[in-house]
């Protein structure tokens, strides 16, 4: 199996095995039952069933996943495995808000809007990189360090090949993360306990 | 350490990893190679066919499907063609597999055919769930190798397809496991073929594509020798074309006629390109009608470019072939391959998906699908079109 199929593997079973954890609430669980469920649910993600395994047919639908996507799954899996929260909440905002001017810009246009085609500047622009390092280095002096934190994680797996993308857009936005970021900032645009608990959200 | 220098080396390190992935960005950006233009085809690689006109049509067989569809083909060695097809108990039925067959020039005959990819190997090879498989399109890299790309789908109708490769060492004998393109950032689905590919002159291929979801417009995509997608140029854009054809007739220019499925009048649509396909033209109408149905277009190795359509804007009850002397600007209706009341009838009357080469012997050869139960292959040689001039 080639690497790129692993590392695609890998996350769509994380993906997997966080909805089922945030679905059934795992935190609630004591200690011993969350990593027997975790056991059971790496078993049931990765075995294959036949031909395919759950991570395999959830691939089929949403492609390899990007990195913010791979980066908010992990801090929601480490939340409910742990009970502890990863990321700040004025963290967690910006990135959705980072997350969701991005799809502005990409999603229609790739569809075929217009002529103008983003998608296209992801496979080697110097104008896409030197906007994305502006956005880097902004987002690095207002201490979001999320949004620098998945920019740098998405590069490094660019540059890495570590997809069979080689667009940059494929590794730092994907539909699933779009989604989520819109919903997130539509319900949750202010924290209930964003002054007795400054420390985490997720 | 306190927490303020904890933050501080914290702000540090991640100001030095962002340098560090931001110079490996714009090596790669500023080092990428220009595709550098088309490869067009040969002149000088064939040579003139027999004086005496010859035409041919006969059936390729089909032994176990009973729907077939979207021929392509391929010249390969030994004065041969290989062909390849979808065909199962419908389209878009668990069961369509990508059927080949080949043809010997000498003998003007076609093989058994036999099965290249199912659903369930692709699927094992992609790890991913793979509902239907689609359109095959062949072509040859910049080392001789034979590359097909097959569109299938995971969810949903044609719209949620994606694209395959797979590349043969041996002329389509053995194929390497399918590679899925990227090529999409909406889940990557919504990416199909129809047009044949060719190459850029730095030695990656050019795959023209077309996307279906939400919108209808054709794209030409630029893949490396492994068969990633590294670039992409849009043909055209909004909701009313698809399955480009692109023919190159030098370096830089090259032609592209394009399916429509607009508003009346419903006309074949073509754009071109002066500069190697970084720009194209805007879609415009030609004269020429079409049914929202496939084309197919080669340049001949002396200058006429060939069309072969469905002469009519309702239905693919007729195929067609046009000659333009003038590289696509007017054309000339020359031959009607179907639709002529002399003609055997195919037991459903749609006459669709046309795929057109010329050998090296000089010799055009047409496959289509013919009543979707059967592929059907045309040969003539240049003396039996100018007879029809």
């Amino acid at each position: 199996m080639p690497a790129s199929a692993i590392f695609g593997l890998l996350g769509c079973g994380l993906l997997s095995f966080t909805a089922v954890a945030t679905l059934i609430r795992l935190r609630r669980l004591p200690v011993r039952a969350r990593y027997a469920v975790m056991l059971a649910a790496a078993l049931a993600v990765f075995v294959p069933i036949g031909d395919l395994s759950v991570a395999a047919y959830v691939r089929g639908v949403t492609g390899d996943l990007s990195m913010a996507t791979l980066v908010l799954a992990g801090a929601a899996c480490f939340t409910q495995v742990t009970g502890r929260g990863l990321i700040m909440h004025r963290d967690k905002r910006a990135l959705c808000w980072f997350l969701a001017l991005a799809a502005a810009f990409l999603y229609p246009f790739a569809l075929g809007w217009t002529r103008f085609d983003p998608y296209a500047l992801g496979f080697g622009s110097v104008e896409f990189v030197t906007a994305l390092l502006l956005m880097t280095l902004a987002a690095s002096w207002a201490r979001r360090n999320l949004i620098v934190l998945v920019v740098v994680v998405a590069a490094l797996a660019f540059l890495g090949g570590v997809y069979e993308s080689r667009n940059l857009w494929d590794y730092l936005i994907d539909p699933l993360a779009s989604f989520y970021a819109l919903a997130w900032l539509i319900v949750r645009r202010k924290p209930l306990n964003e002054l007795s608990c400054p420390t985490a959200s997720v | 350490m306190t927490l303020r220098a904890r933050e501080r080396w914290l702000r540090w390190g991640s100001l030095v990893a962002v340098a560090f992935v931001f110079a490996g960005l714009y090596v790669r950006v500023l080092t990428a190679p220009s595709p550098g233009g088309f490869v067009a085809a040969q002149a000088a690689a064939r040579s003139a066919s027999p004086a005496e006109p010859r035409y041919r049509a006969q059936l390729l067989p089909n032994s176990t499907a009973a729907s077939v569809h979207s021929a392509t083909a391929a010249e390969i060695a030994g004065g041969r063609l290989r062909a390849f097809w979808y065909g199962g108990s419908r389209e878009g039925a668990p069961d369509v597999a990508i059927y080949t067959s080949i043809y010997s020039l000498p003998q003007k005959d076609w093989s058994t055919e036999r099965v290249v990819i199912t659903r369930e190997v692709a699927q094992r090879h992609l790890q991913r769930y793979v509902r239907k498989l689609g359109n095959p399109v062949v072509g040859r890299d910049h080392g001789g190798r034979l590359c097909l790309y097959f569109v299938s789908v995971s969810v949903g109708g044609w719209a949620g397809s994606a694209v395959n490769q797979m590349v043969s060492e041996d002329e389509g004998e053995t194929w390497s496991p399918p590679r899925r393109l990227i090529a999409s950032p909406f889940f990557n689905i919504s990416t199909l073929v129809k047009g044949a590919p060719f190459q850029f002159s730095d030695g990656t291929i050019a795959l023209p594509v077309y996307h279906e979801l939400l919108g209808k417009f054709g794209e030409l995509l630029r893949l490396d020798a492994e068969g990633h997608a590294i670039g992409k140029t849009r043909l055209s854009w909004g909701q009313s074309s698809l399955q480009p054809v692109i023919v190159p007739r030098s370096d830089k220019e090259a032609v592209g006629l394009m399916r429509y499925s607009g508003d009346r009048p419903n006309r074949i649509l073509i754009v071109r390109t002066e500069d190697g396909g970084v720009h194209w033209s805007p879609p415009v109408k030609t004269a020429l009608p079409n049914p929202n149905a496939a084309i197919g277009s080669v340049l001949l190795a002396d200058g006429p470019l060939l069309l072969v359509f469905n002469d009519a804007e309702e239905n693919r009850e007729d195929l067609s072939l046009a000659l333009s002397k003038d590289f696509g600007n007017t054309w000339r209706v020359v031959h009607r391959f179907e639709g002529d009341s002399r003609s055997t009838q195919a037991p459903v009357t749609e006459y669709s998906y046309p795929w057109i080469i010329q050998d090296r012997a000089g010799d055009v050869h047409v496959l289509y699908t013919w009543g979707r139960s059967r592929i059907k292959h045309v040969r003539f040689n240049r003396a039996w079109l100018e007879s029809r001039r």
